[in-house]
């Protein structure tokens, strides 16, 4: 049955495991993110970060638990939960026969994004991520950082209101990693939610409004900077995070 | 030549540590599909040439000519793959980047990756000649060194066409540095082609022939003017020499057996040279060159629906890619050849009744021509969206959506590929009117099938760590397609064999038409192809929707 909610949250999980080949990954993860949250996972190598995107994204099957985005069980309706996510892998794969801007428009087609939606977007995001005319050269040639632009393009281009990133600012420049921030804070101003799963602690520290710290498959703890700092003991994020992960 | 070993021994620990992963289930099935194939492969050759050893003079002859020609045909494939997969294995290589930054000497490079290139290219055709050798060493009861040492002679008789195929792709990429793989692959399709041709029709004009005569002295002087197919400069002959002295006892083996040896070891030597001259710098210049491809005029610059954008893309990428479609380049220009040699038959072929046998064949032949399209373009066109797959899967469209679109498409091009062979061979043979309607009927479901058939088991059997096609498509899925697409038009051929006979029978010798049978086979074929069509796509969709990425 799918629960009662207030319109605000955008993302439930209840008791989500996952296992491979006898390996648990995920050991009952439950989290709610609400409307207008960002949202930073933080946690060591193999911690589970990443399975926990992409089980939201259903590019991985729960063992056992539930996932609502906007309320809809991603199980049963998954096209119509998925309509809402925009999600960044942590390898930005792009089809190397493929340039950016087809690339970007293959998504919009997949998304369906309106046409007028699309030209008026497509010129925004070019400017904003400064994109220049590499954009119509192969992707194959492409350096870490074009392919972070480009994804992050295609991430923007159908208006999710649900957004899963994996490692943002890897291979960025610094002028990029900032337009990124800026980005997220603004997408957090007009309501949508930032799930971010990083290892930079000093960007967490920057844009995160609550903050997850999960290990050997559970989270943790969740809270503010301040509330984590309260229960740790410790003042600066990077003690915080190494006085958590060693409990 | 420490570093050529270590290099070698992680790829084998890397593969020993690939099958060690694979499950009971998995790993029987494989051992099912190769002993099923070797074993299938042995009973052919085995009848074929125990045919022939009974067949007087003529017999004993035609079994060297077989092996002869077999060898030779296998050179000029061996040289045609090594052309492609080199191109993948010495340049389109992530691992290659990992390589070159290490403090090895490019000749260790080459010796590895021509280790790992040679493996890929030919262990379709170890297969084969496997089968093949053992059935003639069993049939001319060879003394028992005959099985190794043959073994021996084919693996180092590999190694000539990786050679060769290596050495003159360094060679055209140091003349011609900014040539796109596309053209050199097309400049040494060409060349290996035309200097082949060039070769037997100066070497051996008779084998260019269609010989028509119905005589078995005029047969016998044609078999033994033929000599050795190819001549005698080449190695598939040295090869099949080593081969037959070897079955009958005789020491003349030893002498080819060092020939191959020497040459063999001669052209490696070469190619490791120009491998220490070139091979570095005409990496780093394909790599320069790929940060230049421009792509403005592109159709998929403009926008339009889902479907219509995932079929461009999958256009675009099959057309930029030149191992994709140079070997389809080169499967229809054999077919066009094949085509045009069917105005050539032989003379009995024109009595009506041999001229009808000979369109049915000639559609089961079409049959297994699109069933080999099938398993090398279609079966690896779901684990060619390895970039991609995290984009479909987080994307609101569905994997069985994407795999109709796809099913879609490669029908209709099927559709087109075998509704055309069918008419224009059709139109040479002078067919029977009756069969000019109801193949192609037939046809439409066959293409329906082979299509499910490699489409369903390529998204049941994904390899999304893989970016050759021609890799894909010759892994363990692959040849569980080919079989299963292989076994699939044997049996409509089974099945329509018995009321095409009937038909027949009623044409040309006024024997009644039997009625039950006929519908019989047809309701048959149609509910075989009703589970053929339906049953592998339902299998493929199921399976992807449950797979995690």
């Amino acid at each position: 049955m799918r629960p009662t909610l207030s319109d605000s949250k955008r993302l439930i999980i209840k008791n989500l495991k996952k296992e491979f080949n006898g390996f648990w990954a995920l050991k009952g993860l439950n989290l709610e993110l609400g409307q207008g949250e960002i949202f930073v996972l933080l946690g060591p190598n193999g911690a589970g970060k990443t399975t926990t995107l992409k089980l939201i994204t259903g590019l991985l099957h729960p063992t056992e638990g539930e996932i609502y985005i906007q309320g809809i069980d991603i199980k049963k309706e998954p096209i119509k939960a998925k309509s809402y996510i925009g999600y960044v892998p942590d390898e930005p794969f792009i089809y190397p026969k493929l340039t950016g801007r087809e690339f970007i428009n293959l998504v919009a087609g997949l998304y369906n994004v309106k046409k007028e939606d699309y030209e008026v977007r497509l010129q925004k995001l070019f400017k904003k991520f400064d994109v220049g005319e590499w954009i119509d050269e192969l992707s194959e040639g492409y350096s870490h950082g074009m392919k972070q632009r480009v994804i992050m393009c295609q991430l923007l281009l159908h208006n999710p209101e649900l957004i899963l990133i994996d490692e943002p600012l890897v291979g960025l420049d610094p002028k990029t990693a900032r337009t990124v921030r800026q980005t997220f804070l603004k997408l957090r101003q007009d309501g949508k939610t930032i799930l971010i799963s990083t290892h930079t602690l000093s960007f967490a520290r920057e844009i995160a409004t609550r903050l997850g710290i999960i290990n050997h498959g559970e989270l943790k703890f969740t809270g503010t900077l301040k509330e984590l700092a309260e229960i740790s003991g410790q003042k600066d994020i990077e003690e915080i995070y190494l006085k958590l992960t060693e409990q | 030549m420490n570093n050529f070993i270590l290099l070698v021994r992680t790829k084998i620990t890397a593969l020993r540590a690939s099958i060690s992963t694979l499950n009971l289930i998995r790993t029987l099935s494989f051992i099912f599909v190769f002993g099923t194939f070797l074993g299938g492969s042995y009973y052919f050759f085995f009848r074929v040439f125990n045919y022939l050893m009974s067949v007087e003079i003529i017999g004993p002859v035609l079994m060297n000519k077989i092996l002869q020609m077999a060898f030779f045909i296998f050179f000029i494939m061996l040289l045609l793959s090594n052309v492609i997969t080199s191109m993948s294995t010495f340049y389109n290589n992530r691992e290659l980047q990992f390589l070159f930054s290490l403090p090895i000497s490019p000749g260790s490079i080459y010796l590895a990756k021509l280790f790992e290139n040679c493996l890929y290219a030919s262990w379709a055709t170890m297969i084969i000649i496997l089968p093949l050798i053992t059935a003639y060493g069993v049939t001319t009861r060879a003394p028992i060194i005959y099985y190794p040492v043959s073994i021996i002679s084919v693996i180092i008789y590999l190694i000539i066409p990786g050679a060769i195929a290596t050495g003159l792709i360094f060679i055209i990429r140091r003349i011609l540095p900014k040539l796109k793989s596309r053209d050199v692959i097309l400049l040494l399709f060409g060349l290996i082609l035309s200097l082949t041709f060039f070769y037997l029709r100066v070497n051996n004009p008779a084998l260019l022939k269609v010989f028509a005569t119905e005589n078995q002295q005029d047969l016998l002087r044609f078999v033994e003017n033929l000599t050795a197919v190819g001549g005698i400069y080449v190695p598939s002959t040295w090869l099949s020499h080593i081969i037959v002295k070897l079955s009958q006892g005789s020491s003349q083996s030893r002498f080819y057996l060092l020939l191959l040896l020497s040459v063999t070891s001669a052209i490696m030597i070469i190619a490791f040279y120009l491998a220490r001259l070139f091979y570095t710098r005409s990496w780093v210049l394909v790599g320069e060159y790929h940060t230049r491809a421009r792509k403005k005029g592109s159709p998929l610059n403009r926008y339009y629906g889902s479907t219509k954008t995932f079929l461009l893309k999958d256009i675009l990428i099959f057309v930029r890619e030149p191992i994709q479609w140079v070997q389809l380049a080169i499967f229809f220009i054999l077919l066009i050849i094949y085509i045009f040699s069917l105005r050539k038959t032989p003379i009995y072929f024109t009595v009506p009744v041999w001229r009808t046998i000979v369109s049915f064949a000639n559609f089961a032949y079409i049959c297994f021509i699109l069933a080999t399209l099938g398993v090398r373009f279609i079966f690896p066109s779901i684990s060619l969206e390895r970039y991609g797959v995290w984009l479909i899967g987080s994307s609101p469209i569905s994997f069985g959506r994407i795999i109709k679109i796809k099913y879609l498409f490669n029908f209709f091009v099927a559709v087109v590929i075998i509704e055309g062979l069918l008419f224009f061979s059709n139109l040479l043979i002078k067919t029977d009117p009756g069969f000019y309607i109801i193949l192609p009927i037939i046809g439409i479901f066959v293409a329906a099938s082979l299509v499910s058939i490699n489409l369903g088991l390529g998204a049941h059997f994904p390899q999304f760590n893989e970016d050759n096609p021609s890799r894909i498509a010759s892994g363990t899925g692959g040849i569980i397609a080919a079989l299963a697409s292989i076994g699939y038009v044997g049996i409509t051929i089974v099945i329509l064999a018995l009321p095409a006979y009937n038909y027949l029978s009623n044409i040309y010798f006024r024997r009644p038409l039997n009625y039950p049978l006929i519908i019989l086979s047809i309701t048959g074929f149609l509910v075989f192809n009703i589970f053929t069509i339906f049953g592998p796509l339902y299998l493929g969709i199921r399976s992807f929707e449950k797979r995690d990425i």
